[in-house]
């Protein structure tokens, strides 16, 4: 027979625990993605030290490409190359089957709504997104606007060409409380150099 | 009164709080579940990786980006042209699209080592698609031009460098497509027998004991090779066959033209018929028509009169030019009697964190069955290193017992750990501290999976300090970097071993062995009458181990005359004549001739060439003759012959046209009887990632990229873990309240 009271002493010190475990899950996905972004600035300085695919941390499967900010904002973080799937842990990601960007074609680069691109919701069109390469000068994008798409049935074209444009993406809608299908996508086009865009480096 | 009103209230208080608690965790299980389900999957059955990949398979695409599902394979034919110990392989396979969507897909296949696919052609439904060597920027460029006019192309990428890939896409709904590649091989020649695997799978088996074994000429008789189950019999056992049957019919032929009269001709695994077509030439079939491609179909041949110098001379006419093919097995009875010269050897073991596990123990194994085999009057040495260095000796020593009991205890001690610093062990193994003593021969054995990252250095280091030394790398584990033990071996002088599982050593050392112990054949030169050679490769040629044949290709200016094969054999020499106007024709040569100046190039780097100079010339000889390389890919083109405009509403009900010069015949008569169609688990075909029907665009503009999943769930696992903390926090004070009163 089992006893009540201890049943129930039991049952509520595992509540407790299990509450305690999944809160500690849950801050441990930010600081992840908060430490992994200051692990990786050190990476990025290596990169372009001319170092190619330096690995933030030897075991990493991922290695920054480029360094994307939004002055308007003052937010930025250093993007990675979409080697592994884990990459979007710690911090935006280039996607593999999309063109280098400022070269021909769509760039596009994804993270999570709820850390990196959280930034996302406030970005109006007009201000200026840049990208910071290795081996090129930086660029600026100038925000044209922003939709709203299915993951599975995006629109994204990569791979053809075209003129140099980029794509942020992020889930949506930026409050859900679980993963959906919907994603929030941000266009950018090539702005010129930075003296262009009003802006110095 | 107002206690047990008070208690009860509190016991009503107590039962809300266990129904609420209760309540939240199982939504929070089921939320939990949910937001896992954002993390990426597990593999599934059924599902593979590219990287799983171990033999050859066309993979579609699913909707997990990196998992694929293998297409039902309906037909394989083998085709091998053997001339000497070059062979050419044909491989056509017919797979089938089972789901009625259109997919994309990648053709995988595995090929031997040193192998390179020359030759691409396929036929996805009713389009032809054929590949063509450029350089390398400007394959990239037709193929980004080809994809701007709308057309079909791909680019063929090395996924890795045994690994042949390319992608496939747009393949309709039940379409069938067949894939043609050709690739070059070479014989492997051991203790006067030659050996050609071809690889039909060759994943991770089993080995039975007993594993049967055929010879060609009687049916079902016990192979007369004696130390064939020593060869690594790869065959799968019954029970590790799949259920779902996708191991489908093989067929397999080969034209043999060995050079010589062979004696007999075996295939190891597979009941074999041979066809003696006179002069040597013989025709293999399987006995029984189409096997299951479950075990690697490995045929060996040798000499019928193994006493007498055999030679065999073959040509080949391409462009106006002739190529020559010299393969010359020097009398074997010089090696087998002759006196044992002592040695002096130093054995470098790699003991860094990459060996840890299976290929430390069977490093250390193999090291000690070396050192088992040092006579009185040898000297040695044992050096050690990960990132750092010890020798046991600080110099070579005399093999007496003392100093071997002292070797081998400080190798039973060995620990795998640590980094890999190969480049002070390789030249403290390169000094010579006596490089005058004729009376004893000099090598150096070098134990080591090859994980490494500085092979220029290497390299450099080996051309630099080998003096009279001569390397033999041992490569151990599973999948040791033997693109550089080999080139290590080549560079050094010495031969190249590979111990693969702890059941090899024995096997691996005592080949080793014949090659350390019997007399190495030096000085080897070819002479030509004047103005007949252009161009003679490997050059200068290397030195023969026991049972190795002479092995040189040549571009002659004029195929008539006599050559003559010198080299040195210890003090004495040995010479052969043979007749040009003797060499019959074959297939290849050219190819082979290509890739040994292609080689020998790339390895004048070390050599202090210029590297702009090398990279035009093995270009040059990539594009000439039809290679991929480094500087070279493949870049496949639509080659579908134009239908004549009046034909084209009525395109797909005309029968196909195939392009000159194709030849799919062997798959596609195959008699159905024959084929156990391959079902596709019907949970899997959900999976599959539509690809896009080539006349709808705007379909192909409304799909576009799959974009990933960028929610955490972050938030709501804070949310959660404080409901059911709560949750759990009334419930306790509900207790205590209740119990106080």
């Amino acid at each position: 027979m089992l006893n009540p009271t201890l049943f129930a002493k039991t049952a509520s010190l595992a509540l407790i625990a299990a509450g305690t475990a999944l809160v500690g899950q849950g801050v441990w996905i930010g600081a992840k993605a908060e430490i992994a972004q200051a692990l990786l600035a050190r990476a990025w300085a290596r990169a372009i030290d001319g170092e190619s695919a330096p690995t933030p941390w030897p075991w990493a499967d991922t290695w920054p490409v480029a360094r994307l900010s939004v002055p308007d904002l003052g937010e930025h973080a250093i993007v990675l190359a979409e080697a592994g799937g884990e990459a979007l842990a710690f911090g935006p990601s280039l996607l593999t089957a999309s063109a280098t960007p400022g070269e021909p074609g769509i760039s596009v680069i994804a993270a999570h709504r709820d850390t990196h691109f959280r930034f996302l919701q406030h970005v109006e069109p007009g201000q200026t997104v840049i990208i910071e390469r290795t081996d090129a000068p930086p660029l600026a994008f100038r925000v044209t606007g922003s939709e709203i798409v299915e993951a599975a049935r995006s629109g994204i074209e990569t791979g053809n060409g075209g003129p140099a444009r980029l794509a942020l993406v992020t889930c949506w809608p930026f409050d859900a409380v679980t993963p959906g299908p919907l994603r929030y996508v941000v266009w950018a086009e090539p702005a010129g150099d930075l003296q262009t865009a009003g802006l110095h480096p | 009164m107002t206690s047990t009103h008070r208690s009860r209230g509190s016991g009503s208080q107590g039962g809300f709080a266990l129904v609420l608690a209760a309540a939240v965790f199982i939504v929070s299980l089921f939320l939990w579940a949910e937001a896992r389900a954002d993390a990426p999957a597990p593999p599934d059955a059924g599902l593979v990786r590219l990287s799983e990949m171990e033999e050859s398979a066309l993979l579609i695409r699913t909707v997990d980006a990196g998992l694929y599902i293998p297409a039902p394979l309906v037909a394989t034919d083998i085709a091998l042209d053997i001339a000497g110990p070059v062979a050419r392989a044909t491989v056509t396979q017919r797979f089938e699209n089972p789901s009625d969507a259109w997919v994309e897909g990648i053709y995988v296949f595995p090929l031997p080592a040193d192998a390179g696919v020359d030759r691409l052609r396929m036929q996805i439904g009713d389009r032809f698609i054929e590949g063509e060597i450029h350089e390398r920027r400007q394959a990239r460029r037709i193929y980004e031009e080809a994809r701007a006019n709308g057309q079909r192309a791909s680019l063929l990428e090395q996924e890795r460098p045994n690994m042949f890939t390319t992608s496939v896409a747009n393949i309709g709904p039940g379409e069938t497509i067949i894939v043609q590649i050709e690739y070059q091989d070479v014989a492997r020649l051991a203790d006067g027998t030659f050996e050609l695997r071809v690889p039909l799978a060759i994943t991770p088996r089993y080995i039975p004991a007993d594993a049967p074994q055929f010879v060609a000429e009687g049916r079902n008789r016990p192979a007369a090779v004696p130390d064939a189950h020593r060869i690594t019999p790869p065959l799968m056992h019954p029970d590790g066959e799949p259920e779902n049957a996708l191991r489908l019919p093989v067929s397999i032929t080969a034209r043999l033209q060995p050079g010589f009269v062979p004696g007999e001709i075996a295939s190891l695994y597979h009941a074999t018929l041979v066809e003696h077509l006179g002069d040597g030439d013989a025709r293999i079939s399987l006995a029984d028509g189409p096997v299951p491609a479950n075990r690697d179909f490995v045929l060996t041949w040798r000499p019928a009169e193994e006493d007498r110098p055999s030679a065999a001379l073959f040509t080949q006419t391409l462009n106006g030019e002739t190529y020559l093919l010299a393969q010359v097995l020097p009398p074997a009875m010089l090696g087998a009697d002759t006196q044992r010269r002592p040695r002096e050897t130093v054995f470098v073991i790699d003991n860094s964190g990459s060996m840890a596990g299976a290929s430390m123990r069977q490093a250390k194994q193999a090291l000690l069955s070396a050192l088992d085999r040092m006579q009185p009057g040898d000297r040695f040495n044992v050096i050690r290193f990960d990132n750092t260095m010890e020798q046991v000796f600080p110099a070579p020593v005399d093999a007496s017992r003392d100093n071997l009991d002292r070797a081998r205890r400080f190798v039973r001690g060995l620990d795998a750990n640590g980094g890999t610093e190969m480049l002070p062990a390789m030249q403290a193994a390169l000094v010579d501290a006596t490089p005058q003593d004729t009376a004893r021969v000099r090598q150096v054995v070098f134990l080591t999976d090859g994980a490494i990252g500085n092979e220029d250095a290497l390299f450099a280091a080996i051309h630099d300090g080998l003096g009279r030394s001569r390397l033999f790398p041992v490569g151990i584990g599973s999948a040791p970097n033997t693109y550089f033990m080999s080139r290590a071996a080549r560079a050094g002088r010495g031969t190249f071993t590979h111990i693969g599982d702890i059941s090899e050593v024995a096997g691996a050392m005592d080949a080793l062995f014949a090659a350390l112990e019997r007399p190495v054949m030096t000085d080897l030169d070819a002479l030509f009458p004047e103005g007949a050679l252009s161009e003679i490769w490997p050059a200068p040629l290397p030195d023969l181990y026991y049972g190795e044949p002479v092995l040189m290709t040549a571009r002659l200016d004029n195929p008539a005359g006599s050559m003559r094969l010198e080299g040195r054999m210890g003090e004495a020499l040995w010479q052969a004549d043979l007749s040009l106007s003797d060499a019959r024709p074959a297939n290849g040569i050219a190819t082979l001739w290509a890739r040994n100046r292609i080689r020998a190039i790339e390895e004048l780097r070390y050599q202090g060439a210029s590297p702009e100079a090398i990279n035009a010339e093995v270009l040059q000889t990539a594009l000439d003759f039809h290679l991929v390389s480094r500087l070279t890919s493949l870049v496949a083109v639509d080659v579908t012959p134009a239908r004549p405009a009046d034909e084209a509403l009525a395109a797909r009900d005309v029968p196909l046209m195939v392009p000159h010069g194709w030849d799919f015949e062997a798959v596609m008569n195959r008699s159905p009887e024959r084929q156990h169609r391959a079902a596709l688990d019907p949970a899997l075909i959900d999976r599959l990632a539509p690809g896009t029907p080539p006349a709808a665009g705007d379909a192909r503009a409304r799909e576009g990229l799959a974009l990933p999943a960028t929610a955490t769930p972050r938030e709501w696992l804070i949310l959660l873990g404080l409901l059911l903390a709560l949750a759990g926090l009334a419930w306790r004070v509900a207790q205590r309240r209740q119990s106080t009163c």
